[in-house]
């Protein structure tokens, strides 16, 4: 009998200071991250804000895709913040405001006029504004794996009857309580009892908040005591204001794809697209309902449940009286009011993996995900869609069948912002990024360093230079032969330089570069911003290695930029949950190559687009917009790239099989096509002629490259570095002529 | 390593030199022309020069001067970022414009960055019009 007991008593204090020990554990586990917990917020990723201003080049249609992005309800007259009227050309906005790094631009009402494709004025009642932009679009968030994203807000910023409600419904005790309701176990006990299992929680909002942060969803008997254990001791650690705050920011409020709505401040941006603030009494009670069944009850998904279940949380708030049966009356007869806009977040996956790589290299993901950073980006929704929609339309044309990929990237090259970006031909999935991950040899996208690095050296090279394209072989490492042919299998002898690189003369090329050396042609490509290995063999000239669209872009927009260097930028900046600025990505130039060598470099992919293997630019673009590309295509037409300028815009796309296969496309019947199809409609301005300091133009005669007269038989003009000109002539003197290249019309149209 | 620019003190013209030379062309001979290996003994035409102007859709008003502006007073106060942040919009809106290189370049100078400043200078002399805003920019490649 007394070694039961002693036995009984033995266990009791073990099983006492386990429990202590178990409650030490629960307590340090809350008081550890309560507070951090709270602050659990991935990044924003913003879009660049439209800048709005006389002159700038936004239609009208673009205007109303841009606000439909953002969310703005259209209405008859606006009045309130996030709302517009339009009338044609005329677009009544109240803007919403917003915390730019370093500035606010405030919400307001402004008129913004537009005519012919342009902003002719934007006022604001009586004054004319020079200048404004919108809010940014947010185009996604950095989740962490569990996908949980929320708005934080303060208790004292929710509405009182949301406030009132939420109790009312989820726990009306809950400010006498201790963090547990006997009464609530116990009905939910009994209803248990009668069913056979465990079907009701009888949970104070202090349980579930302890639920949802620390536990696991199974319902067992352990668990329920845990849960009831926590909240005890969170009720003692924090007060009633503190938990309500946490729970109001912590409840799932439904799905969003891979993203789970969290709080009822993003729940109320996402239902409704409206701040929290601003819900109406129906909306308040809507999500109120929501918390019992997120899916069940979801609106979206179950309209008629919802509402049922809206009109009980009306009924429970008008019972409670929280508010009065007239308010629930009214609040009852409402429609659902749900956000019908259609939403972009999310949606641009490739740019999203772009921005996150940047990010990656100075942050972890756990910051990216926990601290609530803001990260603006230049991404431009408007080039986005377009490129979007070229790429759909001309893959359409060209393989309707689907096997064909593609990869576009878009950059703004006066500051290397890279402005759009397509992963592949099903835009919206996420996956294999074509235009970062795809490797691929990239034909004679390469050409335009070889050139350049003749170029460099005007006293051997001019535009005007000869050049033998003629069969070449040159032997590799290992007894190889490399020799290469032209895509026509012709041989076409001497040609001007400027020539065999508008029509993209391999054997010229291979020669060329082999003159100049390979080493000379990798240094090129390195100084144009190739930074990955680039293989020093003589097929290099033709384009061999392995080069991402991302990596041609970084190259082409150096030499779009006019031989200065800068790094390819996604964002611009980002701050802090505060609003600090935390890092900005400022604008740096590096000039690595010849100012002189790249302005004749340019008129090169001038000629490639005017009379080369880029002419098909032209049923596309209209006849006085210049720009400027080149054509690449390699073996058996694996891939069909284009790379090329207008005055605004830099593009590289790329069409091929993922397999490697054959496509039966070059560069002028593949990706050509997109990208003209694309500067079409995407670019607002003519690549203008500049000349820089040392520059000189001189007709020659395009057979011999010697001096020659104008007008005179052959004779074109071309630039040449200055002291460079060729020293042989024609014995043809100048007369007058009414017949002018491409080239010469640049030269104003005063003529 | 501007590899002509300081020996050739040409600005960028806005003058269109039109060709002069005002031959017949009935006067030419006929389209054969022998090449010949000795130095030119008629020099070409004149060849125009291009015309730097300013793209039809350019924005025609100053919608960034305010920043401009504001960009001048941060720099007052000595900062830079902000200067420089402000001046990326302001080129965002006008990328053609040499003022707001020029400006960038002063930014990069004040703050002790003459390598940058000269760069963006360079840069904006891809797009100077008039002698004297040209001259200016070409101040800082010296």
């Amino acid at each position: 009998m007394f070694r039961t007991s002693h036995l009984l008593l033995k266990l009791f204090l073990t099983a006492l200071v386990a429990g202590g020990l178990f409650l030490i554990y629960l307590d340090a586990k809350i008081t550890s991250t309560f507070i951090d917990k709270m602050w659990e917020i991935p990044a924003k990723v913003y879009a660049r804000p439209l800048e709005l201003f006389a002159g700038a080049r936004v239609g009208a249609e673009e205007l109303a895709y841009e606000l439909e992005v953002l969310g703005y309800r259209k209405v008859t007259a606006t009045r309130g913040p996030g709302q517009v009227a339009r009338n044609r050309d005329r677009f009544e906005i109240y803007t919403r405001g917003f915390d730019f790094p370093g500035e606010r631009e405030s919400a307001r009402r402004v008129l913004v006029e537009l005519s012919g494709g342009k902003v002719s004025r934007i006022s604001a009642g009586s004054k004319t504004l020079d200048l404004m932009r919108l809010d940014p679009v947010q185009i996604g968030g950095i989740y962490p794996s569990h996908g949980e994203d929320r708005v934080l807000v303060k208790l004292e910023d929710v509405p009182q009857t949301l406030r009132n409600g939420l109790l009312a419904v989820e726990d009306h005790r809950f400010y006498e309580h201790m963090g547990f309701s006997f009464t609530g176990i116990a009905r939910a006990a009994f209803s248990n009892l009668r069913s056979g299992q465990v079907v009701a929680g009888g949970s104070t909002i202090t349980q579930q908040l302890v639920k949802n942060y620390y536990l696991t969803p199974e319902r067992t008997f352990v668990r329920k005591i845990t849960e009831v254990l926590m909240a005890v001791l969170l009720e003692l650690h924090y007060d009633k204001d503190q938990i309500l705050e946490s729970y109001i920011n912590e409840i799932y409020l439904g799905q969003d794809g891979p993203r789970a709505v969290h709080g009822f401040a993003l729940a109320a941006r996402h239902y409704f697209d409206t701040p929290l603030d601003q819900l109406n009494l129906s909306q308040q009670a809507l999500l109120i309902g929501m918390i019992k069944g997120p899916s069940l009850y979801n609106p979206v998904r179950n309209p008629e449940r919802a509402r049922e279940r809206r009109d009980v949380v009306l009924a429970e708030m008008s019972k409670r009286e929280v508010i009065s049966p007239e308010h629930a009356k009214i609040a009852t007869a409402m429609p659902l009011g749900l956000n019908s806009q259609r939403s972009i977040r999310d949606s641009f996956p490739a740019y999203l993996e772009l921005v996150r790589r940047q990010l990656r290299l100075e942050y972890r993901d756990e910051d990216l995900t926990t601290l609530g950073l803001s990260i603006f980006t230049a991404f431009d929704p408007l080039l986005q869609r377009q490129a979007e929609r070229s790429t759909t339309t001309v893959m359409e044309q060209l393989n309707p069948k689907g096997e064909l990929e593609s990869a576009m990237v878009v950059t703004r090259f006066d500051s290397g912002e890279v402005a759009a970006l397509v992963g592949g031909r099903r835009v919206r999935y996420a996956g294999f990024n074509r235009a970062l991950d795809a490797r691929r040899p990239a034909g004679s996208l390469l050409k335009p360093a070889v050139y350049l690095t003749a170029l460099e050296r005007p006293r051997q090279y001019t535009l005007a230079t000869p050049v033998q394209d003629t069969p070449v072989k040159v032997s590799g490492p290992g007894g190889q032969e490399w020799e290469p042919s032209n895509f026509d299998h012709k041989v076409h002898g001497d040609v001007l330089l400027y020539s065999a690189l508008a029509n993209s003369y391999n054997l010229a090329t291979a020669r060329l570069g082999m003159d100049l050396g390979l080493d000379a042609v990798v240094d090129m490509l390195h100084r144009l911003g190739i930074e990955g290995y680039i293989p020093e063999v003589p097929a290099l000239t033709l384009g061999a290695g392995e080069y991402s669209p991302m990596d041609i872009t970084a190259m082409y927009q150096t030499i779009a930029a006019g031989g200065f260097r800068m790094p390819l930028r996604s964002i611009r900046d980002i701050v802090d949950a505060n609003g600090s600025p935390l890092k900005r990505y400022p604008l740096e130039y590096e000039r690595t190559v010849s100012l002189q060598a790249m302005h004749l470099l340019h008129f090169a992919l001038r000629a490639v687009v005017r009379e080369g293997t880029g002419r098909g630019v032209y049923r596309y673009l209209p006849a006085d917009f210049e720009v400027a590309g080149k054509t690449g295509t390699t073996n058996d037409g694996r891939d069909s790239w284009f790379a090329g300028f207008s005055g605004d815009l830099l593009a590289v796309t790329w069409l091929g099989r993922d397999d490697n296969g054959v496509t039966g496309l070059t560069g002028s019947t593949g990706a050509l096509k997109v990208w003209a199809h694309f500067m079409a409609q995407a670019s607002h301005r003519s690549l203008g002629y500049r000349m820089p300091d040392g520059i000189q133009t001189q007709w020659i005669d395009d057979q011999s490259g010697y001096l020659t007269g104008k007008g005179c038989p052959n004779a074109r003009m071309l630039p040449f570095i200055t002291g460079s000109e060729p020293r042989q002539s024609t014995n043809c003197s100048a007369r007058q002529t009414g017949i002018k290249d491409w080239f010469q019309s640049l030269f104003g149209r005063e003529h | 390593m501007s590899y002509f620019a300081g020996t050739i003190a040409r600005g960028c013209v806005l003058l269109l030199l039109l060709s002069s030379s005002a031959c017949s062309i009935y006067s030419a001979p006929a389209s054969k022309p022998a090449p010949v290996s000795k130095p030119p003994v008629v020099a070409p035409a004149p060849v125009p020069q291009p015309p730097v102007t300013r793209p039809p859709d350019s924005p025609s008003t100053k919608a960034w001067q305010p920043l401009v502006d504001k960009a001048r007073q941060a720099t007052a106060r000595g900062d830079y970022e902000q200067a420089l942040a402000v001046l990326e919009r302001a080129q965002r809106i006008d990328p053609d414009s040499a003022e707001i290189y020029l400006e960038m370049a002063r930014t990069h100078q004040a703050r002790g960055d003459s390598a940058q400043a000269r760069v963006t200078a360079e840069r904006g002399m891809l797009y100077c019009s008039g002698r004297s805003q040209c001259d200016a920019l070409r101040a800082f490649i010296r």
